[in-house]
């Protein structure tokens, strides 16, 4: 069988010791991001990137990778232990597992967190795998008009979801997308935007973007609450961290049901891992018996989150490695770190040369069970980084942040971008506009109108040329329905709680 | 002013700006004369009318009505500790490679300790400053033979 062989491949290119060691340091890495409050999945693969440019590509994406399903992890862990979650992905585990904890259940809570990221990882992977070749073969009959449509649709999508406004979501896309147009022009040979400097003649890279968003304003932002105490984790000694068969037995139904939620939103663009947890902890409560128990220590209510969680992580990765096409900030900064390896992401990675495809598809399998040894045993040993307050890794993050973008271009100009881009990012952020868009347009940027100037060029200028194939006509109107949805939701909503009394039989 | 209608302002007139730059590009010699053009007027345009559209938006519940909004807060404090912050890692960009990477990492560390953990804790600070340093120039010199100035 294909897939069978293809992935016996991919199993011994992820099992060679250098790609073995990366992916347990991602791993490590990646649960004490995501454990640390303010800190995410997002800002340890920034951080990493530079650190790309040295490495084998698929080395450098199944330590990205690792990084990511290790946050879905180490998330939890102080949603459980301090009420506090280490990352919007983690919100909804703080809702039964700090009431678990409480109880003198923050054994058991950890365990099953862990477990149901395992499963939900599992479940993930083995869909990532089923999928990925159709995927990547559909993409490899996408021309020019098509791959800017898709892009349009992801990018559509991606501001539509912004929580706050969706006309805020297109300011920071828009935003995004005119810095990418920053500098020399490459086809024509035109100068844009670089107001004489020479420095800007390369542009911007899109790691002053990724470094600047991910890394330096978020630490201005968390500079803000430099004065506040801190939370404290309830307890830092434990007794034995395993999942009871009473538990276990609670937790496998949720697990099952909301690991395939958790991946198919994994898959939309623009629906994060926090929405994903969020809902399975909502299927899970509207279908139980005991609703009233949520909220107090139910397990359901502590494994459904979890599980989908870390599906949805690995979700993300099926369109930005099968399609090139980014479906969330995390995955787009993963794709920063394939074009700087040199990569092309897309269904080249699986055909004709599948060797890194398969290699971090395997990868997800091993790097699954991976974080659950670090978050079972090692637990006790892990969360005891919970006792240091945040601030005092700021200094760090800032000082990687730097060192990290200096050695992409060796270019000092990219450390003033660097700062200009981090103090744009905090006002974004104080201003309650969305940054992941931004993140998204200036990676995807100059793809996007390339592939919108091959399709121009191949109409002779008629922008007919996108409504030509099914494909691309029904990508468009799928970015048309991302962005009235929110529209429509908005009314419908105002229409139920405004109207019941007016409404026939009510 | 509500915070919405301040970000619908910036916007329109980064859109504004951003399209009168794009008028003032020289064309391409060879090819279409218009393409390095056309996608940045659709994108300086599409910025225009957003920050229009959030304003009208926020017009309709009054631009000075504040009632149930949440306004970013500043607070001189917090401004303080980042203005230092920022002005540390200009000071830095400034110095990487006039000082060379030691010296100004190692002042760049300090300072940023400093701000965070206080005068008191120098002994601490000294050490993790120190500590990254040399951990910074082992991974980035020695494993990943990256030069750094």
């Amino acid at each position: 069988m294909e897939f069978g062989s293809l992935l016996l491949k991919g199993f011994s290119v992820a099992l060679t010791p250098v790609n073995l060691a990366w992916l347990l340091g991602g791993s490590i890495l990646g649960t004490l991001f995501g454990m640390i409050p303010g800190f995410g999945p997002s800002t340890g693969i920034a951080l990493l990137l530079p650190l790309c440019l040295g490495l084998r590509p698929e080395t450098a994406l199944i330590a990205m990778a690792a990084i990511y399903y290790g946050a879905m992890f180490g998330g939890s862990r102080s949603s459980i232990l301090m009420n506090v979650p280490g990352d919007s992905a983690a919100v909804a585990s703080c809702f039964d597992g700090y009431p678990m904890a409480r109880n003198g259940q923050a054994e058991a809570a950890l365990a099953v967190s862990a477990v149901a990221s395992l499963m939900g990882g599992l479940f993930a992977s083995v869909a990532f795998t089923l999928l990925a070749l159709p995927a990547a073969r559909i993409a490899l009959r996408f021309g020019p008009p098509e791959t800017f449509c898709l892009m349009v649709f992801s990018l559509a999508a991606t501001a539509a979801v912004s929580r706050e406004n969706l006309l805020k979501g297109l300011i920071s896309l828009v935003l995004g997308l005119m810095i990418s147009t920053v500098g020399l022009d490459s086809p024509s040979g035109v100068s844009r935007f670089t107001f004489g400097l020479e420095q800007l003649q390369t542009g911007f890279s899109f790691v002053v973007v990724i470094l600047g968003i991910y890394g330096f304003s978020e630490v201005l932002i968390n500079l803000e609450t430099l004065a506040l105490e801190t939370a404290r984790p309830l307890q830092l000694e434990f007794r034995w961290i395993r999942i009871s068969m009473a538990h276990w037995r609670r937790s496998i139904g949720p697990i099952l049901r909301q690991s395939p939620v958790g991946f198919l939103i994994g898959i939309l663009p623009g629906a994060g891992a926090g929405i994903a947890a969020l809902r399975a902890y909502r299927n899970e409560k509207k279908r139980s018996p005991h609703p009233e128990e949520f909220g107090k220590g139910a397990v359901e209510g502590l494994a459904a989150p979890e599980a989908a969680n870390n599906a949805c992580s690995i979700g993300a990765m099926l369109p930005m490695m099968t399609l090139g096409v980014p479906g969330s900030g995390t995955a787009a900064v993963m794709l920063g770190g394939l074009l700087l390896c040199g990569l092309q992401p897309g269904p080249l990675l699986f055909e004709p040369q599948p060797g890194i495809g398969w290699a971090v598809i395997a990868s997800l399998f091993l790097g699954n069970f991976a974080c659950a040894v670090i978050n079972l045993p090692l637990a006790g040993f892990l969360v005891r980084i919970l006792s240091i307050p945040p601030k005092a890794f700021y200094p760090f993050v800032v000082a990687v942040s730097f060192l990290g973008l200096y050695t992409v271009n060796f270019s000092v100009t990219d450390l003033y971008l660097l700062v200009g881009i981090g103090i744009c990012g905090y006002l974004m952020k104080k201003f309650r506009i969305p940054t992941g868009p931004l993140v998204l347009a200036s990676v995807v940027g100059s793809s996007v109108e390339s592939s919108f100037r091959q399709s121009l060029e191949l109409s002779g200028g008629s922008p007919s040329i996108f409504f030509r194939s099914s494909i691309s006509s029904g990508l468009l109107i799928a970015a048309a329905l991302a962005l009235a949805w929110p529209i429509v939701a908005g009314w419908w909503s105002r229409w139920k709680v405004s109207k019941p009394a007016e409404r026939p039989g009510e | 002013m509500r915070p919405n209608a301040l970000v619908g302002f910036a916007a329109a007139i980064l859109g504004g700006l951003y399209t009168i730059q794009v008028l003032r590009l020289p064309k391409a010699i060879a090819g279409d004369a218009s393409s390095p053009v056309s996608f940045p007027l659709g994108l300086g345009l599409l910025m225009t009318v957003l920050g229009i559209l959030l304003v009208l938006q926020e017009a309709r519940r009054g631009l000075t009505n504040l009632e149930g909004v949440k306004r970013p807060a500043f607070t001189a404090p917090s401004l303080r500790t980042i203005f230092k912050a920022v002005a540390a890692s200009l000071l830095y960009a400034f110095l990487f490679e006039r000082l060379g990477f030691f010296v100004s990492t190692l002042g760049f560390l300090g300072t940023l300790l400093y701000l965070i953990n206080g005068r008191r804790a120098w002994k601490l600070n000294a050490a993790l400053a120190l500590g990254f340093t040399l951990g910074a120039w082992a991974l980035f010199v020695q494993l990943f033979e990256l030069p750094l100035p």
